[in-house]
């Protein structure tokens, strides 16, 4: 008995620890890669969303440049990128290079995830400040430290359906917030399920770009908010106008291009550069009867917002020099020029900007203008989650008939200093 | 030596399963309710040193959070809807099956459990699109039949009914398979005493077939409840919580807090309230059958 | 017994009732299937069409090259074999409760149920932390093991367990068997059913595998097929068409699996009731 129970017990532990290792084996072997042969060296990029795809094809110029060194590029969706971003530094394992939203930068600059670039820009003078625009440039510093490389740009502009608005009477893109509203008021008039702009309430910077058109400083001096501000709530105003008299669709579940072709169900739209592209292949028959404009004119200007993304260095990476190398490579003129080829982003440096394809087609020309005076987003850790509140303290305002609006930007405005203060 | 070996062997057997929900459950709830006492963010999480301990702060705050009081409400809502939905049609489903003696009712038990072996992320997908306002098979359906079509996903109460009808679709199938395992169980010997006694199908269900069926269906409605105070996936990918967290539930609120804003402090404490809760409502099931069965 | 006038009609109406119900069940199918044969622009047509007008095959084509799709597939039957290694241990525990009597058996499977009632949202990050002390991110190992034995499971074999009369181990132990061989070759015969019941959770559970690989996978490599909709669907937010493509590309092989294994995992329940 004795015995048996030994074999038993061996038996178990035997077929436990052979699993074990058969699966540790496994793991061993996916968790080589390839740093074996010391003369190649291997980074991982991070992308997200769409343009993940298009890295590669720039990848592959790289590495053709530096036989030594190999890109693998991974993709990431849009909804999770940011939870696996969050346990890459937990871990302080994740990419070498890195695509940073704009947004997200304050975030993990503050946890010091992102290596400051200020000491290698002699080595490196590709990364060096002023080859960028200043505006992408604020975006990719966080208290002084240089933590994102401008890699694209983009910037908010009016596309419209030239055709439809001259049906209506403008043979001109509106150009004042008063001409906004009554081209929208008239457009919708067309008819049932007919509306004039399609107001996007899941874009977050939409509100603080407008309420700065109207004159709103966003936060004062001392970093204290002012969304319950006259300037603040009179952009909340505008955007809501739009809802309650019927020129702006709610819930319709259709995208921006499939209310833009055809009858036009929403025949303008505040997008950024990347739809130009997106209307070219999606809907081919609308050549020529739609155009990009410079943003109609609130109270004190026509100041768009500046995103885009930037690329930042992993601070725990262990390939510093290759990820280096492969940043400054993505912010060459050249390389930008053909990132956008490929993905229709604006270039961030200003070099590029020169090219000939820049100046002289008519939506670069109009992006461009706008890019003068766009400001990126408030660069502070807690934005994203103000944004966020906003969001959803506008969907009270909207979804609800005769709505408090100075009420709910009361509550808006103690939530965000509540948030500041945490 | 006997009484060794059956000292010894049920150790060995429950150890792999215990060592692996120890490390991957226990321990990390204990790391959790430490974490629900401290300010935790990003930051803290890069570097144990910018921690500090708060007390019961986070637990104050989440409870006076009007977003997390909504979603406890909803969460109620999905329990409430959610769990009697479940498990009357998946036994009624299972009973008809059961019942049923040509071969044709071998196809229907495929048919009603193919939704749960499909992927959640191919489910959502299908779902938006037949969702859909504009383009969607639904309100398609609707309006070819001259009723006005439904704001599936956008009204608050209507989007909540939504996704607890796409849920149930996804978990009919599997409870199905439990309840027709456990008719099996049920001796033919007692419908044929039943059927000498002249008793009809309907007779026989009712005082043989439910009574008999009372472990399983106590079973199913414990893991069920437990399944909706976690309902997660569907708001995660259909709506996001909206409309005005219409459909925000308890779980989707610990993760946006703590995943998508990286407040991790305040989403263990959140998460400890939903744990306490689940706890508490299981106990009170279980002190209701161990009741039923003493009579 | 059978044919009587009543039972006929009760036989008739489930049948019916069954039908309309399994159609309500197949519907988000068909229309999943016929949406990925439809071109892009007739996808979003007001008022949308049933039947594709002209079938295409370039939703698929698109999908290919967009996708690695072999990869995805690979990985996520990987995770399905680790489920049913899973299942395994799962019946040994219960096996270990239902059948022994040792010292803090009560309080320690009172301990084990509690784990059902955690939120996964909670556990996340600690679970990923010691994962990363045993090094194990980016690794299948690391993919699988949080999710590898469940309460849920392990509560089913014991409640099952308990059911087999204690003669047959006796009987076995008397001829000298030993405790693990009487597991291998007694109890996990005569678990038959509940071994298909939690095959078929263990199945489901790989398949459907998403979260963990997306947050352990720091490369493409180790991505399954959850993984890559998601990526679909973040990229091609507006085209239906394609994601309804890829949708169909992940639930088919299951429904066709399932259909022709169904027989052997549903035979276990059959009554002989159809005689």
């Amino acid at each position: 008995m004795k015995l048996k129970m030994r074999k038993t017990t061996a038996t178990v532990l035997a077929s436990t620890l052979l699993v074990m290792g058969i699966l540790s084996g496994c793991g061993a072997k996916s968790a080589d890669t390839g740093n074996s042969n010391d003369k190649v060296t291997t980074i991982s990029v991070w992308g997200m969303g769409e343009e993940a795809k298009s890295i590669p094809k720039i990848a592959e110029l790289f590495e053709a440049e530096n036989p030594n060194i190999k890109v693998e590029v991974q993709a990431l969706p849009w909804d999770t990128a940011h939870d696996k971003l969050l346990t890459a530094v937990a871990s302080k394992k994740g990419p070498d290079v890195v695509q940073m939203g704009t947004t997200w930068i304050p975030e993990f600059a503050n946890a010091k995830a992102l290596k400051d670039l200020t000491p290698y820009l002699d080595k490196y003078p590709g990364l060096k400040q002023e080859n960028f625009y200043p505006g992408s440039v604020e975006t990719g510093t966080y208290e002084d430290a240089y933590v994102g490389v401008p890699w694209y740009i983009d910037t908010r502009v009016l596309y419209y359906r030239t055709d439809l608005l001259k049906e209506v009477g403008y043979d001109q893109a509106p150009k004042t917030w008063e001409e906004m509203q009554d081209v929208s008021k008239k457009l919708a008039d067309r008819g049932q399920g007919k509306y004039g702009f399609s107001l996007d309430v899941k874009e977050q910077s939409l509100a603080f770009m407008l309420a700065r058109q109207n004159g709103s400083k966003l936060f004062d001096a001392e970093g204290k908010p002012l969304f319950n501000q006259p300037e603040f709530v009179g952009a909340v105003k505008y955007m809501n106008s739009y809802f309650e008299n019927g020129s702006a669709p709610m819930d319709l579940g259709i995208d921006a291009i499939q209310g833009f072709r055809g009858e036009g169900v929403a025949p303008m739209f505040i997008s950024g550069p990347w739809m130009v592209q997106l209307i070219q292949d999606q809907a081919p028959e609308l050549e020529g009867k739609w155009a990009t404009a410079v943003l109609p004119a609130g109270k004190e200007n026509n100041f768009s917002s500046l995103g885009g993304a930037n690329m930042s260095v992993f601070e725990y990476t262990k390939n510093e020099e290759a990820s280096l190398k492969f940043v400054e490579f993505m912010a060459k003129p050249e390389t930008q020029l053909k990132w956008m080829e490929l993905t229709n982003s604006l270039p961030s440096s200003k070099e590029a900007w020169e090219n000939p394809i820049l100046q002289e087609d008519a939506n670069y020309k109009v992006f461009g203008e706008q890019l003068e005076t766009a400001i990126p987003m408030p660069s502070t850790k807690e934005f994203e989650e103000i944004a966020q509140s906003f969001l959803s303290s506008f969907e009270k305002v909207y979804r609800t008939k005769g709505a408090d609006i100075q009420k709910e930007m009361d509550d808006f405005n103690k939530k965000a200093e509540s948030i500041i203060n945490k | 030596m006997k009484s060794f070996t059956s000292r010894k062997a049920p150790y060995l057997f429950i150890a792999p399963a215990i060592i692996l929900l120890t490390l991957f459950s226990l321990l990390p709830i204990l790391v959790a309710l430490f974490i629900s006492f401290t300010d935790m963010d990003l930051a803290g999480l890069a570097d144990y040193s910018n921690l500090s301990f708060i007390g019961f702060k986070n637990y104050i705050e989440v409870l006076a959070d009007p977003v997390f009081l909504k979603a406890i409400f909803n969460t109620l809502f999905y329990v409430i809807v959610g769990v009697p939905l479940v498990i009357v049609t998946s036994l009624g489903v299972a009973l008809l099956i059961n019942l049923g003696v040509s071969k044709v009712f071998k196809v229907f038990r495929v048919v009603y459990y193919l939704p749960s072996v499909t992927n959640v992320v191919a489910v959502a997908v299908v779902w938006t699109y037949l969702y859909n306002p504009a383009f969607g098979l639904f309100n398609y359906i609707l309006e070819s039949m001259n009723l006005s079509a439904i704001p599936w996903l956008t009204e608050p109460t209507v989007a909540k009914v939504s996704l607890i009808l796409m849920a149930l679709w996804r978990a009919v199938g599997l409870n199905m398979i439990i309840f027709i395992a456990a008719l099996q169980g049920i001796p033919r010997s007692y419908y044929e005493a039943a059927q000498l006694d002249g008793a009809n199908t309907w007779q026989q269900v009712t005082k043989i077939t439910v009574p008999m069926l009372r472990f399983a269906i106590f079973f199913v409605s414990i893991t069920t409840m437990i399944g909706w105070l976690q309902f997660f996936e569907e708001p995660f990918i259909m709506t996001k919580g909206g409309p005005l967290d219409g459909t925000m539930s308890a779980a989707l609120f610990i993760y946006k807090n703590g995943f998508q804003l990286s407040n991790f402090g305040y989403a263990a404490a959140g998460s400890f309230i939903l744990f306490i809760a689940v706890i508490a409502v299981t106990l009170v099931q279980y002190r209701m059958q161990s009741k039923e069965s003493d009579y | 017994m059978k044919g009587n006038k009543k039972d006929k009609l009760f036989q008739w109406t489930a049948g019916i009732v069954l039908t309309i119900g399994g159609i309500l069940f197949v519907l988000p199918f068909f229309w999943m299937i016929l949406s990925s044969f439809k071109m892009e622009s007739e996808v979003i047509q007001i008022p949308p069409t049933l039947w594709p007008k002209e079938f295409t095959m370039e939703n698929y084509k698109n999908l290919f090259e967009n996708m690695n799709f072999g990869v995805y597939l690979k990985n996520t039957l990987i995770i399905v074999l680790f489920s049913f290694f899973g299942m395994f241990l799962n019946a040994m525990a219960g096996f270990g409760f239902a059948k022994y009597n040792f010292k803090g058996k009560e309080s320690t499977f009172l301990l084990v149920l509690a784990t059902m009632m955690i939120p996964s949202q909670v556990t996340m990050i600690p679970v990923y932390l010691i994962l990363n002390k045993m090094n194990l991110t980016d690794t299948m190992l690391g993919i699988v093991l949080p999710g590898l034995v469940g309460a849920f499971g392990i509560f089913l074999f014991r409640q099952f367990m308990t059911t087999i009369p204690d003669e047959i181990l006796e009987a076995t132990r008397l001829d000298g068997a030993s405790e693990f061989r009487i597991f291998l070759q007694i109890i996990l015969p005569v678990s038959k059913p509940i071994l298909a019941v939690q095959g078929i959770l263990a199945f489901i559970g790989g398949w459907n595998s998403f979260l963990w690989p997306l947050i352990m996978a720091n490369n493409e490599r180790l991505y399954t097929l959850s993984v890559g909709l998601s990526l679909l669907k973040s990229q091609y937010g507006g085209n239906f068409a394609l994601q309804m493509a890829g949708a169909t590309f992940m639930v088919m092989p299951v429904i066709i699996i399932f259909i022709i294994f169904q027989k052997n995992i549903i035979e276990n329940y059959t009554t002989s009731g159809s005689k």
